[in-house]
This record gives C-alpha cells, sequence and structure tokens, in this order.
C-alpha cells in the first residue's frame, strides 16, 4: 500500500483529528502486538482507513497507550478489535508480497535494502499469513496477473490497475455480513483503482527517466517525461468517476462517530490529493504526529 | 417499527421545515441518479423506500396531532428502473447481451461481445455498459463516447454518456469538488475547455 488516504485534517474537529489518531495508534500497537516491532514500519494511513471501515458498526474503544514514540505522555489508541487485527494481518500480507515483486524487479544490489526489510518481516509474515490465508492466496494470484500486464505493456488504464482494484476488493471478505460486503467490495475495489492510478501519475516522471511501464504512457500514448495538460484533465476525470463510486457506495454504511472523518475523506481530501498528484505538488506525508506541518498539502 | 426521525437523522422535536429538510438532503444522497449502472443501486432503492415511509410516517404522525396542514410529498415516484436496457433490436447476439446485461450476468455478457464480427455503435454501446459495471469507468467512456460518435442521435447513447458528467451527492459545504478543479479555477477552466471541446467532437454534450 501506499499510504494516499488520508481524511481533510482542516475539516475535523479537534475530536475528529484526535480519533483518526486513536485508530492509526491502534494499528500500531496491533501490528507491534501481533507480528512483531518491525512490523509497525508497515503502518500506514490507507490500512487505517481499512481498520476504520471494517470497525464500523462495533464497540470500538478509545484507551491511552505508551510506545516507543510516546513513551512519557501515552496516546489516545484504538483498543484492540477483530478490526484492528484484520487490518494488520492483511497490511503484514500485502506489504510482503510488494517487497517480494520489488526484489524481483530490481537487479541483485539495487535490491539489496529491500532484501534486508524482508529478512526482518519473514517472521511477520508467516504469522499473517497463517492468519489470512485466503488473502495471501489472493494477494499472490492478483499481483502475478499484474505483472503479466505490465509485461505486456498494457495500454487499457483499467485493465492495468483492476488486478490492484480486485485485490482490496478481497478484503471485504473478512466482512460477516452479506449486504455490508457488498458495499465494501465496492468501495474497495474504487479505493484500489483510484490508489493505484494516483500511484501511477505520481511516478510518471520517474518511470519516464527509468524506462519502467507506466500504464499513462501507453494509454495516452506520450513520449516525454510530464503529464500534459489534456491527460491531467482527463486523468482527473477518471479518478473523479472513482471517487464519486466510492461516496455513493459509503452513503450506504452507517458510519457512526465516524461520520465527519469518513465524510472529509470521500467528499473531499481523495480529491484534493488526486488533484496535488496531477499537479505535481503532492508530498508524501511524514507520520502523523506531524501532521500539522503537513495538513496544507492537499490544499 | 424503526423510529421514523431516527432514520431521517433528525431530532422528535425538529420543526416541519427541519424535517423537510433533512428528508430532502437524504432524497439527495440516495437519488437513482448517483446510482444508475451502479451494482448498489437496489440498496439504495431500499433506503430511499425506508425514507420515504419515514417521512409519510412523520407527517401523518403530525397531522393527526394536531390538524397538520398537508405538507409536501414523498419522492415516491423516483425510479432506478434505467438501469435496465430495452431488448428490442435487429441484431440477435446483441439482444442477447443486453438480456444478460438486465440479468446481471457481466461475464456472460462480455463473452458475448467478443463472438461479435461487427463492431458497430451498439456494439461500442454495450461494451461501455459491461465496463461500467466491473468498474472500468475509462474504458466504460471510451467505448459510450465511439458509440456516441458513430451514431450522434441516439437518445440511449446520449443518457449513458451523462453518467459520466454526473457529480455524484456532495453533502453541503462539500460540493463542487473535482480533482483538476480542487482549489485552483484556471485548471477547472482549462478542464471545462477541453471537456467541451473532446464531448463535442462526439456531439454528446450540452453546453
Amino acid at each position: 500500500m501506499f499510504g494516499y488516504v488520508r481524511p481533510a485534517a482542516h475539516r475535523l474537529s479537534e475530536e475528529e483529528n484526535e480519533r483518526f489518531r486513536a485508530a492509526y495508534c491502534g494499528l500500531c500497537h496491533t501490528l507491534g502486538r501481533k507480528y512483531g516491532f518491525a512490523a509497525r514500519f508497515l503502518l500506514n494511513y490507507d490500512f487505517t482507513l481499512l481498520a476504520i471501515l471494517l470497525s464500523l458498526g462495533t464497540d470500538t474503544r478509545i484507551g491511552c497507550r505508551r510506545c516507543v514514540v510516546h513513551p512519557c505522555k501515552g496516546c489516545s489508541a484504538m483498543n484492540a478489535s477483530s478490526a484492528l487485527d484484520t487490518a494488520a494481518a492483511y497490511s503484514v500480507v500485502l506489504s510482503w508480497w510488494q517487497l517480494q515483486d520489488h526484489i524481483a524487479d530490481h537487479g541483485f544490489f539495487a535490491a539489496l535494502g529491500y532484501r534486508f526489510a524482508a529478512l526482518l518481516l519473514r517472521r511477520a509474515y508467516r504469522k499473517a499469513r497463517a492468519d489470512a490465508a485466503d488473502f495471501d492466496t489472493a494477494v499472490r494470484a492478483q499481483l502475478q496477473k499484474l505483472s503479466e500486464r505490465e509485461a505486456a505493456h498494457c495500454a487499457s488504464l483499467d485493465a492495468a490497475a483492476e488486478p490492484f482494484a480486485t485485490l482490496l476488493s478481497q478484503l471485504a471478505l473478512a466482512e460477516p455480513d452479506v449486504l455490508k460486503r457488498r458495499v465494501y467490495a465496492q468501495l474497495f475495489y474504487h479505493l484500489g483503482r483510484w490508489i493505484y492510478l494516483v500511484d501511477a501519475a505520481d511516478d510518471f516522471t520517474d518511470d519516464a527517466k527509468s524506462g519502467n511501464y507506466n500504464p499513462i504512457r501507453y494509454r495516452y500514448s506520450l513520449s516525454g517525461d510530464a503529464l500534459t495538460d489534456e491527460v491531467r484533465c482527463a486523468l482527473g476525470e477518471t479518478l473523479d468517476a472513482s471517487i464519486r463510486q466510492m461516496a455513493s457506495a459509503y452513503a450506504l454504511l452507517d458510519a457512526g462517530a465516524w461520520t465527519g472523518v469518513l465524510d472529509s475523506i470521500f467528499y473531499d481530501s481523495l480529491y484534493g490529493i488526486g488533484g496535488a498528484v496531477l499537479r505535481g505538488v503532492y508530498r508524501k506525508p511524514s507520520r502523523l504526529r506531524h501532521e500539522q506541518t503537513t495538513e496544507g498539502d492537499t490544499q | 417499527m424503526t423510529d421514523p426521525y431516527k432514520v431521517l437523522n433528525v431530532s422528535p422535536n425538529a420543526t416541519d421545515e427541519e424535517v423537510k429538510h433533512a428528508y430532502r438532503e437524504l432524497a439527495r444522497k440516495y437519488h437513482p441518479d448517483n446510482y444508475h449502472d451502479n451494482p448498489l443501486a437496489d440498496l439504495a432503492q431500499e433506503k430511499m423506500k425506508e425514507i420515504n415511509e419515514a417521512y409519510e410516517q412523520v407527517q401523518r404522525q403530525r397531522k393527526a396531532r394536531s390538524g397538520y396542514t398537508a405538507q409536501q410529498g414523498s419522492y415516491s415516484s423516483y425510479s432506478y428502473s434505467s438501469t435496465s436496457y430495452q431488448t428490442a433490436g435487429a441484431d440477435p447476439l446483441l439482444r442477447r447481451v443486453r438480456i444478460a446485461i438486465n440479468n446481471g450476468d457481466i461475464t456472460q455478457a462480455e463473452r458475448l461481445l467478443n463472438e461479435a464480427q461487427e463492431h458497430n455503435a451498439d456494439w461500442n454501446f454495450l461494451m461501455g455498459i459491461v465496463c461500467h459495471r466491473r468498474g472500468w469507468m475509462d474504458d466504460a467512456k471510451r467505448y459510450i463516447q465511439t458509440a456516441c460518435q458513430m451514431d450522434p442521435d441516439n437518445a440511449e447513447y446520449r443518457k449513458a454518456m451523462e453518467m459520466f458528467n454526473n457529480s455524484g451527492y456532495q453533502p453541503a459545504g462539500f460540493r463542487g469538488f473535482g480533482s483538476m478543479t480542487y482549489g485552483n479555477s484556471d485548471c477547472m477552466r482549462l478542464c471545462a475547455a477541453w471537456s467541451c471541446c473532446v464531448l463535442s467532437g462526439g456531439r454528446c454534450c450540452i453546453c
């Protein structure tokens, strides 16, 4: 995962900001508790959103915890729950296979960093695979499909985005309620499509320089290393189409206490983040405790 | 039965105007236009039914309580059936595709489309609908645009093209957002000009 999705902090009340931080810290604690210290480095915003969505309709309590980052004062963190457990297991499995993908794509020396990370995460992955065996199989199958499409220089944005989008829609399988599962499957599919395309736009210049596959280059037959205005507009429209599909699925969920946080994501910040990436002014946020200095990014 | 005020998300002490406002906002949220050709349209329809019933119940209760004057009725005439496609047509293969789409069997519809020899306007339109149901929004738009260009006077194709122009539900305070228009009015003008240019090439644009 890439960590693009986060709420529009300027829209949230102090309590809502605190609530989102609690989900983020709760996921960090769960990663550490279940999969060891190294797994905490896999923490990102996208999986925090997943944990929040999977926890809708369940009793989520927030407590105060201490950790390495907050050793004295402690921080509010969502208490252990099955939604956090699921998000943590999926996060480890997906990150592991993405690492394997990087190792396969780079030469021995260029991939040394990834190999080292994989070594640190091996035990965490084995435990997470035992907790989410179906998801592990799905991730392998979809990433295989993705590398085949990339190798074939797929010129359709949708065909290229499909494996990652399908992979995220598999996250819905964790939801026991049939109707909610349908809503999640649709929401996560478009979240996956949006993340994949935003990442492709973000990497466009680097890919053009390194010669790596990028679906946008083939879809719009671009030869330079920058997006043209027409392509930016067309990409903006197709990203918006996915955001609207996410919003129409989200409207069917009862967000309860998370309404403020989730409204700001599905009705505001996704547009801001996508727009910032397309205009080339997006900066990856640092960890959440520095949020105050990065919240202006999406505006 | 569920508390109608809870469904409408208002307090039982809310004024008539506040109840009406809450109802209208919810009706806008679950409007069929936001769920056109959407796999969750049946769930939105269910929600709309629930909201309509709650609103009517509140009106009945208030009327019974104090000789209350009649209010505007609910939008119960909203139709979600627009996602069903007419199955009349010359080509028997494409007729079968339309039946498969209406039955929700997208895999079968795609298989049949791949068998077709001729890729006429109708083929492109149906391929666009199949893509849209799959969530392949960029390909869907390309196919439907092609159908519009091949047969500019077809009302069904033009209506499908409108799906891409619908900005969906956005609550008060969030309206008018788009990735390229977010906090940048120059981009908005540029994109609007570009969209008009592309779409009017296919004569699918109202602008």
